[in-house]
């Protein structure tokens, strides 16, 4: 194998090499996407910003596009390299410093995973159920106690985490889930089932380490029904129900139904947040969702970006009635649509990050909004970009097949299409008059 | 022992260039630019010689605008102490040529005092590889270029050295201080983790105008034109050997 500098020097020749003549290259650089990313614009609002994406981007250069293909095809998550962004300090980078984070912010964190879903969404997958979905939530929500006991862990990668919501019965209609927590003296016994819990398993037989978990412990009918605890492989109880398989897409990333019977926890230590914590865990939710729905937002972006390299390059190189196919008019409109509503989601994504506290909900038409907007253009990118490369785009090794499957799940995970449009729709039923 | 390692901004590597519409040079204005990567395996072996001990200070160098100051933050980040950053106007890639460059780390060693120089063998904007010589010559420091592996003696007064040749490896050993380029396979470089990168932005970096080091900074060689390497012709196919044969004499080359 190439080491990442040859690659570097080597692919630098091979570029040089095949300059094409000026008249191709006038549009080489794309204003706003393209060029230097100066420090300052809104992708890189600073020189923090700049090294990560730097970072992330050899990274998966070199490690994660490599192991992507295979795993896809076979269903396998990578552990070993998910334990890899725990050294590069990936794993908590929206993470209280004291505890092992990297104390970034929400555009950081768009960044990591725009970059890594550009060549292996399922594995960036996985890296938002544990980095958004469970350290950040825990780093946001939960006492010193609890996060000096996990947060270090998991920040580094010796432990996989995730956050459990979904039930087999209930999942838009989140309010509507059964799983309850019974006060028990000085515990609370949970009983119950969650579906399509990311990093639930880490093999066919093994759960997951931590949990934050939606439990119900009242009957009122409104927020005040939802607590949020801490759940943990080896609690007598816990138990994997089943690893879910053959997904359409998202293959390398494990998806779990877990199975809760008579789970005693401590309520001193494991409601998130604290003992006076039971009935509170609406405000953690909304504001760990919002953070889950801009990153699944990015996570498109790499999607469509990888995607509008592949259908480019191809239509430029692929010959057909004696021209290049980007020389057709229905061609250049799958590559142009694509392009700028790449841009548009792109420019959308982290005008929203940049808004967005970790620790404050109300943002929620616009979480919502970038998601929406977004998963649907990555799918439809996607597409098009199979759709470009003929046959070759529908066999995994051109690589648009795993976008193009992977892209589906992010108009159903972290909220279905009709869910935000229910949403926000609501949230704009307030709204007189736009900025 | 110190050590002084030299990190070139310069073009990123799958970056596509083309040419300033006078033909006088690349045009660099809205292109993305990185650390050079023989830079980079050269600020990798210095930080290893600090891990294992052997140096107690890794310097990063650049000399170039003030955007220079990101390749030595990355250097600093992969685990460097400190930055100097000369400064500059003239382009790095061609108005400010090998010599002068070396000239300005002669003058800075005369301040500072490092046990040896490593650099990259060579940047791939301008691919000179004459930096490490002309330094070393200038210095007169033994130079060992094109490194393979360094191994530093446990008095620290001697390196040996495993270069690259053409006809395969060669080990020598030389006095300390010298001046050593690093070639592609000494190392491979460590990605600038996020912490590192928060801690990278506590460490110091100087700043030297160029002009205030009392070196000719003109440059020796005119570029006088600047041009894109040819493209290669659509190739033809023949029936069979016979045809390819006689087809080869006809165009002379048989
Ligand atoms: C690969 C994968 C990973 C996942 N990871 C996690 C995880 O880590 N943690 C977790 O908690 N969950 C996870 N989920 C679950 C995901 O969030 C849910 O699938 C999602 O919220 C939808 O819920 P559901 O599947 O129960 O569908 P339902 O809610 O039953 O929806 C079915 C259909 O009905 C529509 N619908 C429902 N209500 C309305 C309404 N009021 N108006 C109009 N239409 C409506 C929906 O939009 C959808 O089209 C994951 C799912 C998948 C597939």
């Amino acid at each position: 194998m190439l080491t990442r500098a040859a690659m570097r020097v080597a692919s630098r020749g091979a570029s040089a090499a095949a300059l094409t003549p000026a008249r191709h290259m006038s549009g080489a650089t794309t204003g706003l996407l393209g060029g230097n990313n100066a420090v300052g614009d809104i992708f890189t609002p600073t020189e923090d910003h700049k090294q990560l994406r730097e970072m992330v981007r050899a990274f998966t250069k070199a490690e994660v596009e490599p192991q992507a293909l295979e795993h896809h095809r076979d269903e396998k998550f990578n552990l070993p390299l998910f334990r890899k962004l725990g050294d590069l300090g990936l794993l908590g980078i929206t993470a209280d410093p004291n505890h092992g984070g990297s104390g970034m912010d929400a555009t950081a964190a768009v960044i990591a995973h725009e970059e890594l879903s550009a060549s292996d969404p399922s594995f960036c997958l996985s890296y938002l159920a544990h980095s958004m979905l469970f350290v950040n939530n825990l780093s946001v929500n939960g006492t010193e106690d609890q996060k000096a006991r996990i947060l270090p862990s998991a920040c580094a990668g010796q432990t996989i985490g995730g956050m459990c919501m979904s039930e087999p019965g209930a999942g838009t209609d989140v309010m509507g889930m059964s799983t309850r927590a019974t006060r028990d003296g000085d515990d609370y016994v949970i009983n119950g089932a969650k579906m399509w819990i990311t990093n639930g398993a880490v093999s066919d037989t093994e759960l997951g380490d931590h949990f934050v978990v939606y439990a119900r412990t009242g009957d009122k009918g409104g927020a005040s029904d939802l607590s949020l605890f801490l759940v943990e492989k080896g609690m007598p109880g816990f138990s994997l129900g089943q690893r879910i398989k053959d997904k359409c897409g998202m293959r390398a990333s494990y998806t779990a139904e877990l199975v809760f019977e008579d789970v005693r926890v401590p309520a001193a230590t494991h409601l998130v947040g604290g003992p006076d914590r039971e009935g509170k865990a609406v405000l953690s939710m909304m504001r760990n969702l919002e953070l889950e729905r801009l990153t699944l937002a990015a996570m498109s972006l790499g999607i469509a970006r990888r995607s509008i390299e592949a259908m480019n390059a191809y239509a430029r190189d692929r010959k057909a009635f004696g021209s290049s196919l980007n020389r057709f008019g229905q061609i250049q409109r799958l590559i142009a649509d694509s392009y700028a509503e790449y841009a548009a989601g792109k420019a959308y994504v982290y005008a929203t990050a940049s808004a967005l506290g970790l620790d404050s909900a109300g943002n929620r038409v616009d979480s919502d909004g970038v998601k929406l907007y977004c998963a649907a253009m990555a799918k439809n990118v996607a597409d098009r970009a199979m759709q470009t490369m003929g046959g070759y785009g529908y066999c995994g090794e051109y690589r648009v097949e795993q976008l193009w499957r992977d892209a589906k799940l992010l108009e159903i995970g972290g909220g279905t299409n009709e869910a935000h449009q229910k949403n926000m729709a609501r949230d704009l039923s307030h709204v007189e008059t736009l900025p | 022992m110190r050590v002084f390692v030299g990190v070139k901004r310069a073009v990123d590597y799958a970056a596509k260039v083309r040419i300033q519409a006078d033909k006088k040079a690349v045009d660099i204005s809205n292109v993305k630019m990185a650390i050079n990567p023989f830079c980079e395996i050269a600020v990798e072996e210095a930080v290893r010689l600090k891990e294992k001990k052997v140096a107690e200070e890794v310097v990063a160098v650049s000399i170039g605008p003030k955007q220079a100051q990101e390749v030595i933050r990355q250097a600093l980040a992969m685990g460097a102490d400190r930055g100097i950053h000369v400064t500059t106007d003239m382009r790095v890639d061609q108005e400010l040529q090998p010599l002068a460059v070396a000239k300005i780390m002669a003058a800075l060693t005369g301040e500072h005092d490092p046990s040896a120089w490593l650099l990259g063998k060579q940047a791939i904007d301008d691919d000179s590889n004459q930096v490490a010589q002309m330094l070393a010559g200038l210095l007169d420091w033994p130079q060992a270029t094109f490194a393979s592996e360094v191994e530093v003696s446990e008095d620290k007064k001697s390196a040996t050295v495993t270069r690259e040749i053409d006809g395969g490896l060669q080990t020598i050993e030389v006095p300390l201080p010298a001046v050593i380029s690093a070639d592609l396979r000494l190392n491979e470089p460590r990605y600038a983790t996020l912490p590192n990168i928060m801690k990278a932005k506590k460490k110091k970096i100087d700043t030297v105008d160029a002009a205030s080091l009392g070196v000719d900074l003109a440059g020796q060689i005119e570029v006088l034109e600047v041009s894109e390497p040819a493209t290669r012709e659509a190739g033809s196919k023949v029936e069979d050997v016979d045809a390819l044969l006689a087809k080869l004499k006809a165009d002379g080359l048989l």
